[in-house]
């Protein structure tokens, strides 16, 4: 593995005091009624979420994640700089990853805006990633999906101007005129912070990230996808005159640390099918709505669907995706291994994974802190300082 | 893109407009009668082959439908509008009897508004394109796509042999995701038309609306919206018949025939 390992802690903030007869409903998605969300309990799952991102800080995580999700029982983020705001002055150390706002889905001067003002409170620490955002929100905000994909381009063209030009410039695009784009603040960081594309693999996406230099982080496919994608961002980022360096290509792994590889499974497993089974439920048509796939990509997402039907299989999962579950000494090796295989040195670990109670993520954290990182690092762990808060 | 099937009299010609290949189905003679389609066409023409007997039926498949080319840059009405111009240029079709079918419909209205002078009749079933008052109706992205089939017509025997034997079929699914994002360039921000009632008054031609009675996709009641604009319209409404109404009752075909003699 290349470099110093990073290692950044993502945290979904679901909302997971759901009613008991939550099945009954095809998606937690869209149209999962509002009124089951009870701000009282809100409340207390953000004090939480927040206290579990400010505590990665402290056991040594060099980031802390956070990303946009609307309509849905699986993120509380519906504005994710609002949360990074929010931790900003809690958090001594770590980077804070915004990952991100789809920017079609707000004025691309107003998201330059807010990302600077991050960076600027944060003393240069925030990293963004542009998604294109999940099929989801397509049906949440009223924006096109049959654009999405110009939409998007156009709002980065925007936002990047904004930041490597002295404004005021203009602006005339197919979506957007400005005639004075000027945004104050500017980034702390020159000429932006650092920007990655997230996306689910497609071809467009990759295409963008290579081009512009990016980083790039495939979510939510199988490993042999990822190796693949990663191999093909740096081919297609050469073509362009970029060099990605490994901590551009964070891989994202759903990661539980416990005392023996089976307490671990039995601690964890629970969340991970809470995760794949209930947060992730949707249907096909909120997945792709019209115009947002290539109809190539629909046919092929469909007759994925068609095999994965029959509910959660843990194994499957783990065959399937990154996971790394089981003692500190198996995660340092897994994870060692995945960077070689993937070169990269940047892991992004979901380890407060589905409805995982505050104590599993606090021992998980700890446990990552102390006995994975800095051995991954080849450093001493960090004093140990979660007893004493 | 699976093939339509379509009646043996039909011929079928391309026909490159402004970039976009077109395919236009034919059939008949006499004075020339213009169908346009509704956001599908999979259930076919069979309806068609009645009107074959005293006119020369012109069925194009829209950009984006059926079996003609995608056109991304389309992305409104009024683009389909100026696209008919040329193909109808290309065609030698000066005046014509004009009937369009739910988007089809809407389509037909507005290129008689704009140009009147060359449409004889104008007959709209079922058409889409004024806000109705009550929603989900009139909003095609609201319903499954796995029960738009059963919500198109009164009698599911109509449609069925058209409808693959697998429901879960890819081909017939892409082909009808592909359509999907052709109306969604076009309706997907707004699936009405808020200018459309302002210029309904220069549909001064004989104007007939025809729906059928259990329209589930666009309820009869929006009759009343069209007569408001175009109050010399005559309806005809037929009980027993969905969306798919020139589909589902004979009689309905037959009144667009004693319209346009």
């Amino acid at each position: 593995m290349r470099g110093t390992a990073r290692f950044d802690f993502m945290h979904f903030m679901p909302y997971t005091q759901l009613p008991q007869n939550h099945k009954d409903y095809h998606s937690l998605w869209v149209d999962f009624p509002n009124k089951y969300y009870d701000a009282k309990e809100g409340h207390a799952l953000y004090q939480r979420y927040m206290a579990e991102l400010v505590l990665a800080d402290k056991v040594g995580f060099d980031a802390v994640v956070v990303n946009e999700h609307h309509n849905t029982a699986y993120s509380m983020m519906a504005a994710p700089n609002l949360i990074a705001a929010a931790i900003i002055p809690q958090i001594q150390n770590a980077k804070i990853c915004v990952w991100g706002t789809p920017p079609n889905l707000e004025y691309p001067n107003r998201l330059a805006e807010e990302y600077a003002m991050l960076d600027v409170l944060s003393q240069g620490r925030l990293e963004i990633a542009f998604p294109l955002g999940t099929g989801m929100e397509y049906w949440a905000n009223p924006v096109n999906p049959s654009n999405a994909r110009q939409r998007y381009r156009e709002s980065i063209d925007i936002i990047l101007q904004a930041w490597t030009q002295d404004g005021p410039t203009t602006y005339y695009g197919d979506f957007y005129t400005y005639r004075y784009l000027n945004p104050w603040p500017r980034p702390y960081q020159k000429p932006h912070p650092p920007c990655y594309i997230v996306g689910t693999g497609s071809a467009e996406t990759v295409e963008l990230a290579a081009k512009l230099g990016f980083g790039y982080s495939a979510v939510f496919v199988t490993k042999q996808r990822a190796l693949e994608l990663n191999k093909q961002v740096r081919r297609s980022a050469a073509e362009h005159g970029h060099q990605i360096k490994p901590e551009q290509l964070p891989l994202q792994v759903i990661t539980y640390v416990a005392e023996t590889k089976e307490k671990a499974e039995e601690e964890a497993i629970p969340h991970i099918r809470f995760f794949f089974e209930d947060a992730l439920r949707t249907t096909p048509t909120f997945l792709a709505p019209p115009g947002y796939l290539s109809v190539a990509e629909l046919k092929k997402r469909a007759a994925l669907a068609d095999k994965l039907h029959g509910g959660f299989d843990f194994n499957n999962v783990n065959e399937s995706f990154f996971v790394a579950i089981g003692t500190a000494e198996q995660i340092v090796e897994q994870l060692s291994d995945w960077g070689e295989q993937m070169d990269t040195n940047h892991f992004n670990l979901l380890a407060a994974i589905g409805n995982m109670p505050h104590w599993k993520v606090v021992k998980n954290l700890s446990l990552l802190g102390q006995d994975v990182i800095p051995r991954m690092r080849g450093r001493t762990p960090v004093e140990r300082r979660v007893a004493a808060e | 893109m699976t093939a339509i099937p379509f009646p043996a009299q039909f011929k079928r010609e391309t026909h490159l407009v402004n970039g976009v290949n077109t395919i236009v189905l034919s059939a008949g003679s006499g004075p020339p009668l213009v169908f346009l389609h509704g956001a599908g066409i999979w259930h076919g023409v069979n309806f068609a082959v009645p009107w074959t007997q005293k006119f020369r039926v012109i069925v194009p498949f829209h950009p984006g439908f059926g079996e003609a080319e995608d056109a991304p840059a389309m992305t409104d009405i009024h683009d389909y509008v100026m696209h008919y111009l040329d193909l109808f240029d290309a065609l030698g079709l000066d005046k014509f009897h004009l009937v369009g079918f739910s988007l089809g419909g809407w389509l037909a209205a507005n290129f008689a508004v704009e140009h009147g002078h060359r449409v004889e009749r104008l007959v709209l079933v079922g058409p889409a394109g004024l806000r109705g008052k009550e929603r989900p109706k009139g909003d095609f992205f609201l319903l499954p796509p796995e029960q738009i089939p059963s919500l198109l017509v009164s009698n599911f025997n109509v449609i069925k042999p058209f409808l693959p034997a697998n429901p879960k079929d890819l081909d017939f699914m892409g082909d009808r995701y592909r359509e999907g994002g052709t109306l969604a360039r076009l309706l997907w921000d707004r699936p009405y038309d808020t200018k459309l009632p302002r210029y309904l008054h220069r549909l001064t031609m004989p104007t007939l609306l025809l729906w059928g009675e259990e329209d589930k996709l666009v309820p009869v009641q929006n009759a009343q919206l069209w007569r408001e604009h175009i109050p010399k319209a005559r309806l005809e409404t037929f009980k027993g018949a969905g969306h798919l109404v020139l589909d589902e009752k004979p009689e309905a075909v037959d009144a667009v025939q004693r319209f346009l003699s």
